[in-house]
């Protein structure tokens, strides 16, 4: 392989949300953190189920499952801890997991047709086709979505 | 070598550590800063004192008290926290805005050396209603913004209500009379 095929090939780390397998880029994965205790409190921001506290930091916690499998997953047994930008700063966010993250090295292509606009594009790894999640877009989405909830008891 | 005296030692812990009040509405716990709380009373001690008003806008105030020639407005925690309807105990009356906020129990006061900005995460009406986070005792509890119960909107319409309740008790007393 060239170093110019090789650059184009990013690193991904594949999670897995409810039954499905999904990809981060690499770069914006911070961290792989234990199941730590969620912390709740009242709040109206759809998709965030609470914070977790990580190397003095709190971080929320978005519980994409509804979102990306349409249910809630009942195994969480890790919480994987990437970026978001808002503006030009960026801040730690949470997503639970289940199973074991791994990284793979592969070239994205590009979304299908009709798939949501969260997904960035998708990976061809093991004969699987891995969508890549585009997080800013996932949780922007969802906040703008009508429904949004408008009660703020905190969720159990 | 110099040798600090107790008052600037006092006076050092008191810069880099902030004295909150832990209460509990329902089973949430609340952090509010300590000299942003004026008295705390019991809601059986006010009820003599307190005058019902029921504004639709505003559902969260039932009750307006006056103390020391101002008016509270009286606001229910968990309407305001959109939490379960419990049976309140305390009431916080704040220091230098005019609300009064109806808790269930206080836990016990604390020194705090940080409160964590909230998450960019969170949009909604929690931005009004939190100052930030502490973590304290592996737990992390929101700071209230002593401010963020009222808007200076419904400020406005609670005192056109309270002025037409005065209104009328003036007339019914004259009547009376």
């Amino acid at each position: 392989m060239s170093a110019a095929e090789n650059h184009a090939r990013k690193s991904w780390v594949l999670l897995h949300v409810g039954n499905r397998r999904f990809a981060l880029p690499a770069e914006s994965v911070m961290e792989l953190a234990p199941p730590v205790r969620l912390h709740n409190f009242p709040h109206t921001s759809r998709l965030i189920a609470g914070v977790i506290v990580r190397r003095g930091r709190i971080v929320p916690v978005y519980d994409v499952s509804p979102v990306l499998c349409g249910r809630e997953s009942s195994v969480h047994r890790f919480y994987l801890i990437a970026e978001r930008a808002f503006g030009k700063a960026s801040e730690a966010s949470a997503i639970p997991v289940n199973g074991e993250c791994e990284l793979a090295t592969s070239e994205m292509l590009p979304r299908h047709e009709n798939a949501p606009s969260y997904f960035a594009g998708t990976l061809a790894i093991e004969n699987e086709n891995i969508d890549v999640l585009d997080l800013q877009e996932l949780v922007s989405a969802e906040s703008r979505s009508p429904s949004a909830a408008s009660h703020a008891e905190p969720r159990p | 070598m110099k040798i600090a005296t107790q008052d600037s030692v006092k006076a050092r812990r008191s810069r880099s550590t902030e004295a909150v009040i832990l209460f509990c509405i329902g089973t949430q716990t609340f952090a509010i800063a300590a000299d942003a709380v004026q008295e705390i009373r019991s809601t059986d001690s006010l009820a003599t004192a307190a005058v019902e008003m029921e504004l639709a806008e505003v559902p969260k105030v039932r009750h307006l008290v006056e103390r020391s020639h101002r008016t509270y407005y009286v606001v229910s925690g968990c309407a305001h926290f959109g939490l379960r309807v419990t049976r309140p105990t305390l009431v916080l009356i704040l220091r230098q805005i005019r609300t009064a906020v109806l808790v269930d129990s206080i836990e016990r006061m604390a020194d705090v050396s940080k409160v964590h900005a909230l998450p960019q995460a969170f949009q909604g009406e929690e931005r009004q209603w939190y100052r930030g986070l502490i973590y304290l005792e592996d737990r992390v509890i929101p700071v209230i913004k002593p401010d963020g119960f009222l808007t200076s909107e419904e400020f406005a319409r609670l005192d056109r209500a309270a002025q037409s309740i005065e209104s009328r008790q003036e007339l019914e007393g004259a009547v009376q009379a």
